[in-house]
């Protein structure tokens, strides 16, 4: 059907075929040519929509990638000309299109999204507009718009495969599994031979499959997948096989799922699922609570497993998660001692799994010091005398270092740690488990730069092992040595890149969060926010990443996999990396609301030198990439520079608490289960005034954990800022938004006299031996009740360093960093620095409690160690 | 530790351990061309915390010459978890699922010239043989040697 052109658009000949040469010559990259043609076409009619957005685009494609300084302003001179296009000619199809791509290609999906859909309204069967359109609906989550433009494409190319299924996967997607298998049904009875490769087709069949088990139609998934199996279309083996179990149990068929199972095991004994899945079927499940009876049922059929595949492990771990008292004692020194004399580096990390049990973390204690005591003694740990070899007791006293400090240790003993792995060098003076055994045992008792030199070791003894290397890089931020770290970091990183640049170009979330968080403590709040921020733009880029899928796994066929990209993209933020670094973040943008001073800089001696160093290493990069320019013609022509390299723009924001909403929003959406992101929440709220959503965020708190202790902090903090309707200064309806809180408080917090509720809250009876955790809330709730009280509360922050309460440094840390914050001017030094004297007594290798005096004497003692053992080895 | 299939919950933890322990390193997106292409090559080994500590990412060869073949892109086992014989079971799982999905004939990898750990891992316990030598193959100028393993057909009944 063809439309007369309307007059704004309609050329004379001469135009109309210049016109069709510039569409020629972008889509053949001749973008000079291109913009040539334009200009001449725009001499003669300056406001002809079609050829500014022609213009627009042949403009944007010819821009250098990276984008370099003098491109700047012709990519803002393309985006431009994209809107003013649409203006001049809001009818056509070709401007809102290139609207729509310029915004693609800024990742902006949900304007793309617009624009493509107003471009088909233009031009509604352009397949090309149909297709963006497909992948922009889906990836902006609108299903159902995604499964209307699916169906117009079907109509449009029945004869495809890619139609059918695609339009399969779009009802899935839209909740519709009903409809998914139909329009499966609809393509098996119009294309019969389709041309799909066998893997191809096992994709397809087995994902119909999945869409049946969804859909509690196992009856007829089971069919589907003995007819594939039967046509050969169908590997009997792995996940495939998986499949089959599954809905074997759920139909009850309980001796073919076990059959299947037993299969499954055969194939691989190392997965734990499929154990889970044959004792299911047998009617016993694992995942909740285990009775007795279904206890010695499941300690049964793993023992006969473990005999069945001696060579896996998992039968016999997966027996010490179920075995109790006696029994567990029994299984638990078998697989100790296997580990020990297999020389298993990972025999703790992988026993330690059972220490959320207290008696089962004693247990383990009893066995290994038992080992131990018989090794020295007898030199044997067998009955029948033969002796073993002397590699066992050094792993022994490896294991046992690592048990005696690990955090959950009810009485942890770091010396007693450092002295075993001590004995354990004597043996083997070469081995790099031990030394970075001594290091994690200095990090928790609080000995960052002690920690980080051991590590310095091990790394030492292998300088090939990027293990190592990395572990040293980290101890050394822990110690707040950050350009030392970033040296170790470039022995495995891009010659020509800096490391910080490489790291985070190959999206190296440890490292931007550990790095962050040396800045942080350090005092560089504006480093640390620039690491934080880089963390969060990795996340962006792991969900910009998906759009390409939505087009490539139709055509790949590999529909199962696509599905869970897609719901594992949807919770992608709750992710741990995400997570830290996001509350991390937070956490500064806080601070510089309460304290906007602090993005002034003060820097000390050592950190304007670093400044300086750099600034003229940033100089050097410049100068560097300008040369680099030069060799590729591109003269003075370098590629846009960071324009926050200190992080100062970051952290002198006007909007700290929007800055933090933006943050935490995800969290809000993916990780509502975690009691942090509401916390962090009320954090922001509260100080935004919006106090019934801070409101919100403790009732949500409080429904996953009514005991937390920072919640309790927070419930009295709400108390005091709300404590009547003049304080909820706002919008006018402060009286109801009282009115809602008087409503609501009272479940969260006692109308008892808020002294004895915050006293009570130690005394309370479901937790026994008290928690640091809890010490430091109470003390911090006196003061929310009565400023003034410092006394009260440095009387209660005493108990921290008491015999009985564990020793949590890092608790111990933030109390002393409270409490100097809070008797800031006034003359409590004295009980700041009793307070200082008795956590430095109670945790004897933690330096957060030592004067600056005894850390540089400390310092410096390592440092000449350390040169001297360097000396002795380059002898 | 579990053996499994990776899934696409895996990838970060796939890429987590690739960038603590090896020098060859991927963006994200590249995991993904490979659990989106071939969903059922690629294993991870988890520890109880539910943390990856080992995996092999493993595709097909794109443009077979005849026979299809499989290819190790990546493989690796965080030093703390060695010595459980975790990159064997890796390796097995991985090339099972290449005969049985893609009926694939045989399986090669690149290792390091250098590397001697890993080819005696490759050649004296996964059965491996050098096939080729690759000049300058690594971004740093170091030399590859192209490793193959012919898989058994099996017998004909």
């Amino acid at each position: 059907m063809a439309a007369t052109i309307p007059k704004h658009r309609a050329l004379p000949d001469k135009e109309n075929k210049l016109f069709r040469e510039l569409l020629m010559q972008y889509e053949m990259k001749q973008y000079k040519k291109g913009i040539k043609a334009a200009d001449t076409i725009l001499k003669k009619f300056p406001n002809h929509g079609e050829t500014l957005a022609l213009k627009a685009l042949t403009l944007h494609a010819s821009l250098p990638e990276p984008l370099t300084v003098s491109a700047v302003p012709k990519k803002e001179e393309s985006e431009a000309m994209a809107r003013l296009a649409v203006k001049k000619d809001i009818t056509s199809h070709i401007t809102w299109h290139v609207l729509g791509i310029l915004a693609k290609s800024r990742k902006d999906w949900d304007e793309a999204s617009r624009a493509f859909a107003m471009a088909r309204k233009q031009d509604s069967d352009n397949i090309p507009l149909i297709r963006d359109s497909i992948s922009l609906f889906t990836h902006t989550r609108q299903y159902s718009a995604a499964v209307a433009a699916r169906h117009h494409y079907l109509l449009l190319r029945p004869q495809i495969r890619a139609s059918w299924l695609g339009l399969m996967i779009a009802h899935q997607l839209n909740g519709d599994l009903e409809e998914a298998l139909e329009v499966y049904n609809g393509y098996l009875s119009t294309l019969q031979k389709d041309g799909a490769t066998g893997p191809e087709k096992s994709q397809v069949l087995l994902h119909v499959i999945k869409i049946c088990i969804e859909a509690g139609k196992d009856q007829e998934g089971l069919d589907k997948l003995r007819q594939g199996v039967r046509d050969g279309v169908i590997s009997p083996r792995a996940d495939d096989l998986t499949l089959p179990a599954q809905m074997l149990t759920n139909l009850g068929r309980q001796e073919e799922a076990l059959q299947t199972y037993q299969e499954l095991l055969e194939q691989n004994p190392d997965n734990l699922e499929y154990y889970r899945g044959y004792l299911k079927s047998k009617g016993i499940d694992m995942t909740g609570e285990i009775t007795a009876d279904s206890r010695e049922k499941i300690l049964e059929t793993l023992s006969s497993f473990a005999e069945t595949f001696p060579r896996s492990s998992a039968p016999k771990r997966l027996a010490l998660d179920v075995a109790e008292g006696d029994k567990f004692a029994e299984l638990a020194r078998a697989y100790i001692v296997k580990g020990l004399e297999r020389g298993v580096p990972s025999l703790f990390v992988d026993v330690k799994g059972v220490y959320s049990d207290s008696a089962k973390l004693n247990a383990v204690g009893e066995i290994v010091e038992e080992i131990v005591s018989k090794l020295e003694k007898e030199k044997s740990l067998n009955d029948d005398g033969s002796i073993s070899p002397p590699t066992v007791l050094l792993w022994a006293y490896y294991y046992l270092a690592l048990h005696l400090s690990h955090p959950l240790h009810p009485n942890p003993s770091h010396t007693r740690s450092l002295k075993l792995l001590d004995l354990a060098l004597a043996h083997t003076p070469t081995l790099p488990e031990l030394y970075m055994a001594k290091a994690m045992v200095l990090k928790r008792a609080g000995d960052a730069l002690g920690a980080a030199y051991e590590m310095e070791k091990a790394r030492l003894l292998d300088g090939q092992d990027r293990f190592l290397n990395g572990k040293a890089a980290k101890y050394w931020l822990r110690a707040g040595e950050i350009t030392k770290a970033e040296e170790l970091l470039a022995m495995f990183t891009k010659k020509d890149l800096t490391p910080v640049q490489d790291l985070t170009d190959l999206q190296c979330l440890w490292f931007l969060q550990e790095e962050g968080d040396a800045y942080k403590r350090n005092g560089n709040l504006a480093m640390a926010l620039k690491r934080y921020q880089a963390l969060a733009k990795v996340f962006q880029e792991y969900e910009d990443d998906q759009y390409d899928f939505h087009t490539y796994c139709m055509r790949r066929m590999t529909f199962s996999a696509y599905i869970s990209l897609m719901r594992y993209e949807d919770q992608l933020r709750s992710h741990p990396g995400y997570f830290k670094g996001a509350l991390s973040g937070i956490e500064i943008y806080l601070n510089v609301h309460d304290d906007p001073s602090i993005t002034e800089e003060k820097l000390s001696a050592e950190d304007e030198a670093e400044r300086k160093k750099a600034a003229k290493k940033a100089q050097k990069a410049e100068q560097k990439a300008k040369k680099a320019a030069a060799a590729t013609g591109d003269k003075n022509d370098p590629v846009v520079p960071d324009e926050d390299p200190t992080g100062m723009k970051l952290l002198k924001t006007e909007t700290p608490l929007d800055d933090a909403l933006r943050l935490w929003k995800p969290l809000e959406r993916l990780a509502g289960q975690r009691i942090e992101t509401w916390l962090a929440g009320y954090e922001i709220y509260s100080r935004k005034k919006l106090y019934l959503a801070a409101l919100r965020c403790l009732n949500n708190a409080h429904a996953l954990s009514p005991h937390n202790a920072d919640l309790h902090v927070q419930l009295l903090n709400f108390k005091r800022l709300t404590s009547d309707a003049l304080s909820i200064s706002g919008n006018g309806n402060e009286a109801q938004i009282k009115q809602v809180i008087d409503a609501q408080l009272p479940a969260l917090l006692p109308s008892e006299s808020l002294q004895q509720y915050n006293d009570s809250f130690l005394a309370r009876g479901d937790v026994t031996p008290t928690s640091p955790e809890e010490i430091f809330a109470v003390a911090r709730g006196k003061l929310e009740i009565e400023p003034k009280d410092i006394e009260g509360a440095v009387s209660v922050l005493s108990k921290l360093g008491d015999e009985g309460v564990p020793p949590s440094i890092e608790i111990m840390g933030k109390a002393l960093k409270y409490i100097q914050r809070h008797v800031a001017g006034q003359d409590a030094d004295g009980a700041v620095e009793s307070l200082r004297s008795k956590f430095a007594g109670r945790s004897r290798l933690a330096s957060v409690f030592k004067s600056a005096e005894e850390k540089q004497a400390y310092r410096e003692r390592l440092e000449k160690v350390a040169a001297e053992e360097n000396g002795v080895g380059e002898a | 530790m579990d053996i499994r299939q990776a899934t696409i919950d895996d990838l970060l933890g796939m890429q987590n351990a690739n960038l603590l322990n090896l020098p060859e390193n991927y963006t994200f997106k590249y995991y993904l061309y490979h659990a989106l292409t071939w969903p059922e090559l690629s294993y991870v080994a988890v520890d109880p915390q539910g943390r990856v500590v080992g995996y092999i990412l493993a595709k097909m060869e794109e443009e077979p010459s005849d026979e299809p073949s499989g290819h190790v892109t990546s493989i690796s086992v965080l030093r703390p978890y060695r010595r459980l014989g975790l990159a064997n079971k890796l390796m097995k799982q991985s090339q099972e699922a290449m005969v049985a999905h893609y009926n694939a004939a045989f399986i090669t990898l690149h290792v390091r010239k250098s590397n001697r750990a890993a080819i005696s891992l490759y050649r004296d316990t996964l059965g491996f043989e050098v096939h080729a030598m690759e000049k300058s193959y690594y971004a740093d100028g170091e030399d590859a040697y192209g490793m193959r393993y012919v898989f058994k057909k099996p017998t004909p009944a």
